[in-house]
């Protein structure tokens, strides 16, 4: 079976990856401001998942734009199979 | 709010320059090649070196005793180190350059070569048992009922005090006492010999009512 994203726009997803990012850098900086223990229990929890979240999303978009997969693909297809991968088959 | 070292500047400062980026291209929304590189600074290099800094600074943030104080039930603890007058063990330690502002995590850490990690492990049970049974528990019971999880092992006291000096095994008690030191049958922080590191917490429970410190 094959498993599809949806494809979302890359604007859209970026703008996503901008709000999310800008909710999660105050989380990070709370715990720089008030060490107590909330705030570093959301740093380093929630604050880095969102983070996180926000900076795949930039990559989906980067290398679906780029066509990197579909580069790879064409490359893989192209390619010759060399001695060892026909011993395999 | 806590003092910022030059670290958590460098942490601030790396999030504010990811959220000015960030900002700008919500409202400006520039086409995508031509922002690309600017979100890659907005989007990964700056929030993850905002992040990477807010670590260091959160884990040196968690072996203060303001940190540990955060949470009421420690709030006696706290307090008691803080106070000038107190002859407490605790106390005692806390007005020691050594230890300072940090003599909770320089007295209660795990030492040995994966001290640090099983200290944040022993840290992350509290906080799940601070949230499960503790966090709205009064104060003055909280003084009754929390005890340490198990007894403070005197390694910790052996790694600034070493059973070996002259000058320690001088003294009587010590040198009568060193075998059950040194295995852990006896404790530095017994009633009879250095403690308890804690009285103020001490409701009867382990004190006489009689002669009870404060």
């Amino acid at each position: 079976m094959k498993w599809k994203l949806p494809s979302l726009e890359s604007e859209r997803l970026i703008r996503w990856a901008c709000v999310l990012g800008l909710v999660a850098l105050p989380m990070m900086v709370w715990s720089v401001i008030t060490p107590t223990v909330w705030p570093v229990l959301v740093a380093l929890s929630v604050g880095q998942a969102i983070g996180t979240l926000s900076f795949v999303l930039y990559l989906v978009v980067v290398i679906r734009d780029l066509g990197i997969v579909a580069r790879l693909r064409g490359q893989n297809a192209g390619r010759e199979p060399d001695a060892a991968e026909q011993g395999e088959s | 709010m806590a003092q910022v070292d030059w670290i958590g500047w460098v942490s601030i400062a790396s999030a504010i320059c990811a959220a000015v980026i960030l900002v700008l291209h919500l409202v400006r929304r520039p086409p995508l090649p031509r922002a690309r590189m600017w979100l890659l600074l907005g989007l990964g290099v700056f929030p993850i070196g905002s992040a990477g800094t807010a670590n260091i600074s959160g884990f040196k943030a968690t072996q203060s005793r303001t940190f540990c104080g955060s949470c009421h039930v420690m709030e006696p603890h706290a307090r008691d180190s803080e106070d000038p007058e107190s002859t407490s063990l605790a106390a005692i330690h806390a007005r020691n350059q050594m230890f300072g502002g940090d003599n909770c995590y320089g007295c209660h850490k795990d030492y040995g070569m994966y001290g640090f990690v099983m200290t944040k492990l022993g840290g992350m049970k509290h906080v799940y048992y601070y949230l499960t049974e503790y966090h709205d528990m009064p104060l003055e019971q909280s003084k009754h009922d929390i005890r340490i999880a198990k007894p403070l092992p005197n390694e910790n006291c052996m790694y600034c005090h070493t059973t070996t000096a002259p000058r320690w095994l001088s003294i009587g008690d010590h040198a009568s006492s060193l075998e059950a030191v040194r295995d852990g049958s006896m404790s530095c922080a017994s009633p009879g010999c250095h403690g308890y590191a804690h009285p103020v917490t001490k409701l009867g429970k382990e004190l006489p009512l009689e002669g009870a410190h404060p």
